[in-house]
């Protein structure tokens, strides 16, 4: 293709160049001898024209000078005074004779002719013959042309004098083919002589060809001086020349030169200059197709190499030793082809590094991690996590965390042995792979890491220990596959968090509960709109009354395939991921709706509703809540909502803020959990709750004797000097309920009452409980 | 050179004398062209009713320098002319006239026999050897005549009163032909005449000494038309 477009284009430049200079020369070579040719011809023509006069003349003037001597003869001019006709003509004949005169005429001193040696002489021609002498004696002319019969005579007179003119004597001598001929070999010119006379047929000598001078005959007219004219297959320049004219005769010369044979002489030229076109072409042809190679090769050998760089070799060799523009682009090329190889190399290091710290990262960790499984290596990895990178990073900054894990990377570096490899996965994940290790020796490197890593690290002033949770998957015990190995170790290092050691080795199923968790969060967001959802209900006895006006609400969640899932289960998924806003909101709506659904059947319970961490920070919760009482027509103070010490510690300024908004509209707060976190007096003596809910742990196996009686009592009592009321929560036993009634707690809520349950049984187990309220308590 | 017409003049003045012994008369002629320019070498003649009886005379045609001396020469039919050679070299002295043709072959001094005119009518003489040597011998029948002079003058004396009929003759006169001038009335108071002769155009006769040709001008053209 290049070679067809480029190489072509350049030898068909170049030809066609040189066809145009070669034609314009041969143009011009060809006007040059054409004009040459021409205006030699004309020359010769001139000069033939002048000779041809010099002729005539000259032959005139020679006949004349004879004729003189002759008509000067005594004899001569006795025989002509004599008067007799025969005698002079005899005398004519006999004279002519002498001289070669082909005619001899006397002629009278007026013009008439008197006798001839030519019997023959019309009376017509006799006429004119008189007439031509008389106009020519006027003239002062003696030598003239003349057809006379079927001739024509150079005609020359003299004067007979006896001293007197008595007579004219002339002599006509012939113009024949054999004159013609002598013009001819003195100026290489053809002539042709053309007699008219009227009443007689043209009398024609020419030296031309028989066939060109009869074409000639027929075409005499269209010759025009200086004009090209084809006679016969030559073509010719003419001269004509009117040589005698007069009453009913002409008589014509036409010269001509061929130019057909002069052009003959430069028919060389004209081969020569083809020769050289034909050279000159060819040369120029080679020069064109080596000068196209000589550049479209170079450009081949380009694309060649661009090519193979396209296809990623950067190696392809480029041998271009020039000195020209594409000998520096070929440099240019090669410094190109090793930028890019340098650059590709760089982004293959990035794309496998980490910037940071210059580690290998999880794309290159799990390439290596796969070589060793596919080479059936027995591999352990060790999944590395720093617990309180967190508090690293905000009181040291971002670049102190950096710098940290740069420490920590080098750290780990140090640690390993030949052939192991450490990568950093993400953030403050590491990944150490140990290859040719089982997951028992793994266990001691991970030990001898955390060894190590227990000595504080130094980032600018400051003095760290990391806090370093470890988890092992080993090849090919836990996995074969890169992804799953790793993610099983990572599961294992999140596992390791409730381990003392900070170290777990990677449980078989726990990635089966790692799946199911990811699935139930995935599903979370969509089961309130898919009615997964319901509610429970768990009766609140009112110990003191013995009646049960309370319930607290217990959310359920019916999994399309995995069935029930449990409040334990999901809650903190929801939390943790963010969801727990919308089952709140799902929750307070589904209460609102059963309390008015109940309450157009005249039942009337006080709900209690947990309210997440999430919740009490938006400030926009008290606002909804109170257009929903509105909405379903429900009293305020049917709602308890319960909230847990450490939700209003998260943000205590928006919280403590939502709610007395909450308390604003009637709603009652109550603390859930109390003593399970860390609890603050002074925190709850701020909160504007009205209950505080002791947590079942206490509660479960309450006995005179144990430490629990002594907290569950001394709350009770505490929570009643600051005027709360207490619920115990996990009444499983009758003796419980006992202690709790002595203590004057009051409000329990427990499987001793009734399990959570559904709001069809709960409505049922009310009806029930109202007609037997003593089964339960004494 | 006066001296031939000298001695004719004298025989005819002889003549006169013997016829007319009481009454003579003469005539002064002045000769000239239609343009009034004198001419020379002219011949006048007179002849009356009355003709007298002359006996034959002899006249000279001297050939001196190469020329016919006098180049014209009037003489009475009948006179007899001799042809002296006056120069050292030979003359081939001709004539084909019709009044007189006849030949002396180159000759030097005097030939022996004079050549007798003995037909009027004008007799043109040449040499065979000298073709620019022209001589003219008018021969009249008429008694009295004379040539004029190079003023274009002549004289004619002792000539009975009377009345004559005139003729003029020139070598350029038209063909070559005598002339009539009319009555002429002589007294012996003598009378002083003028005669005017029609002359032949010039030119036409001389015969250029280089021939011409009609070409040059055909060429000439033919050049001019090439050019």
């Amino acid at each position: 293709m290049l070679r067809n477009s480029f190489q072509a284009r350049i030898a068909g430049v170049l030809v066609l160049l040189l066809l145009v200079v070669v034609g314009a020369l041969y143009v011009a070579v060809q006007t040059a001898t054409n004009a040459a040719v021409r205006s030699q011809a004309r020359e010769q023509l001139d000069v033939g024209s002048l000779v041809f006069q010099q002729l005539l003349e000259v032959r005139g003037r020679q006949l004349h000078d004879a004729v003189q001597v002759l008509a000067a003869d005594f004899g001569f001019k006795d025989a002509v005074a004599s008067g007799d006709t025969e005698t002079i003509r005899s005398a004519l004949i006999n004279h002519g004779a002498r001289i070669n005169a082909s005619a001899v005429m006397m002629l009278g001193l007026d013009g008439n002719l008197e006798v001839s040696s030519d019997r023959q002489i019309s009376g017509e021609t006799a006429k004119r013959l008189s007439a031509q002498v008389m106009q020519r004696q006027r003239e002062g002319v003696q030598i003239f042309l003349m057809p006379i019969a079927d001739k024509i005579y150079l005609l020359v007179q003299a004067t007979v004098t006896a001293p007197l003119p008595i007579a004219r004597v002339m002599m006509g001598f012939q113009v024949d083919d054999a004159f013609a001929a002598e013009l001819r070999e003195l100026t290489h010119l053809d002539l042709t002589l053309r007699a008219t006379q009227d009443g007689v047929a043209d009398i024609w000598i020419s030296t031309l060809q028989p066939a060109q001078s009869k074409q000639l005959q027929g075409s005499m007219a269209e010759l025009t001086n200086d004009a090209i004219s084809l006679i016969g297959e030559e073509s010719y320049l003419n001269q004509t020349l009117v040589l005698a004219s007069g009453d009913g005769f002409e008589v014509r010369a036409l010269l001509h030169k061929s130019l057909s044979q002069a052009q003959e002489a430069f028919a060389p030229l004209d081969q020569k200059i083809l020769l050289i076109a034909l050279a000159a072409l060819s040369a120029s042809l080679v020069g064109a197709l080596m000068l196209a190679r000589s550049v479209s090769q170079p450009v081949r050998q380009l694309a060649a190499v661009a090519e193979r760089v396209r296809q990623g070799d950067y190696q392809a060799s480029l041998d271009l030793q020039r000195g020209d523009e594409l000998g520096r682009l070929a440099t240019a090329f090669k410094a190109m082809q090793q930028g890019i190889a340098e650059r590709e190399r760089q982004l293959a290091h990035n794309a496998l590094h980490d910037a940071l710290t210059g580690l290998p990262n999880r794309t290159l960790a799990l390439e290596r991690l796969g070589s060793a499984i596919t080479a059936g290596r027995p591999t352990s990895l060790l999944y590395l996590g720093v617990a309180n990178f967190r508090a690293v990073n905000e009181s040291l900054g971002a670049e102190g965390g950096d710098l940290a894990l740069q420490q920590l990377s080098r750290r780990l570096q140090a640690v390993l042995r030949p052939g192991d490899s450490v990568a950093r996965i993400i953030g403050d994940e590491f990944l150490l792979l140990l290859e040719n290790t089982n997951s028992d020796s793994a266990v001691g490197i991970a030990d001898k890491v955390q060894q190590l890593l227990l000595k504080p690290l130094r980032v600018a002033t400051h003095d760290f220990a990391l806090d370093c949770r470890i988890g092992i998957a080993s090849y090919p015990v836990d996995g074969n596959a890169p992804e799953e190995l790793l993610r099983r170790a990572s599961i294992a290092m999140q596992d390791a968090a409730g381990m003392p050691s900070h170290l777990q080795v990677y449980q078989q199923g726990r990635d089966d509960a790692q799946q199911r968790q990811i699935r139930l969060i995935r599903d979370l967001r969509h089961a309130p709109d898919k009615a997964e959802l319901l509610l429970h209900y768990q009766p609140k006895l009112d110990i003191a009354a013995g009646q049960v006006r309370q319930a607290e609400a217990l959310l359920r969640w019916q999994h399309p395939t995995l069935g029930m899932v449990s409040p334990g289960e999901f809650i903190p998924l929801a939390e943790r991921t963010g969801s727990i806003q919308l089952l709140t909101a799902w929750v307070i709506e589904e209460v609102l709706r059963q309390l008015r659904e109940w309450a157009g059947r005249g039942l009337r319970v006080q709900v209690s509703l947990n309210i997440s961490t999430d919740d009490l920070i938006d400030p926009q919760l008290p606002a909804r809540v109170s257009k929903l009482l509105a909405e379903y027509q429900v009293p305020a103070e049917q709602l308890i909502f319960e909230i847990t010490e450490s939700g209003v510690m998260l943000n205590p300024e928006v919280a403590l803020q939502v709610l007395h908004g909450l308390r604003a509209c009637g709603i009652s707060l109550s603390v859930d959990d109390f003593g399970t976190g860390y609890s603050s007096l002074a925190q709850l003596k701020r909160m504007p709750v009205q209950e505080l809910k002791i947590d079942q742990s206490f509660i479960r196996d309450l006995d005179d004797a144990s430490e629990d009686s002594v907290i569950v009592r001394s709350t009770i009592e505490m929570s009643h000097s600051l005027g709360l009321k207490v619920v115990a929560e996990g009444v499983e036993f009758e003796r419980s309920l006992q202690l709790l009634g002595r203590w004057q707690c009051d409000t329990a809520q427990g499987y001793l009452i009734s399990r959570p349950l559904a709001a069809q049984a709960f409505e049922t187990w009310m009806a029930q409980y109202v007609h037997a309220p003593s089964t339960l308590v004494h | 050179m006066n001296k031939p017409l000298y001695l004719s003049t004298l025989s005819l003045l002889g003549m006169l004398l013997f016829s007319t012994t009481l009454s003579a008369a003469s005539l002064q002629a002045e000769l000239v062209d239609s343009e009034g320019q004198p001419l020379a070498n002219a011949v006048l003649t007179l002849r009356s009713e009355v003709a007298p009886v002359v006996a034959p005379v002899t006249a000279v045609m001297d050939q001196i320098s190469q020329q016919f001396a006098p180049n014209v020469l009037a003489v009475r039919s009948g006179t007899a002319v001799s042809f002296p050679n006056s120069d050292n070299i030979r003359h081939h002295v001709y004539s084909f006239s019709l009044a007189k043709r006849f030949e002396l072959r180159l000759y030097q001094g005097t030939p022996s026999e004079p050549v007798v005119f003995d037909k009027p009518g004008v007799v043109v003489l040449g040499c065979n050897i000298h073709d620019w040597m022209v001589g003219y011998v008018y021969v009249t029948d008429d008694p009295w005549f004379a040539v004029s002079d190079a003023q274009g003058k002549l004289n004619l004396e002792q000539l009975p009163a009377g009345t004559y009929t005139a003729s003029l003759w020139h070598p350029q006169a038209p063909d070559m032909l005598p002339q009539d001038a009319g009555q002429v009335q002589l007294t012996e108071a003598g009378s002083l005449q003028r005669f005017t002769l029609s002359m032949q155009a010039p030119g036409g006769q001389t015969a250029p000494s280089a021939p011409v040709s009609a070409f040059g001008d055909a060429f000439k053209k033919a050049r001019d038309a090439a050019q």
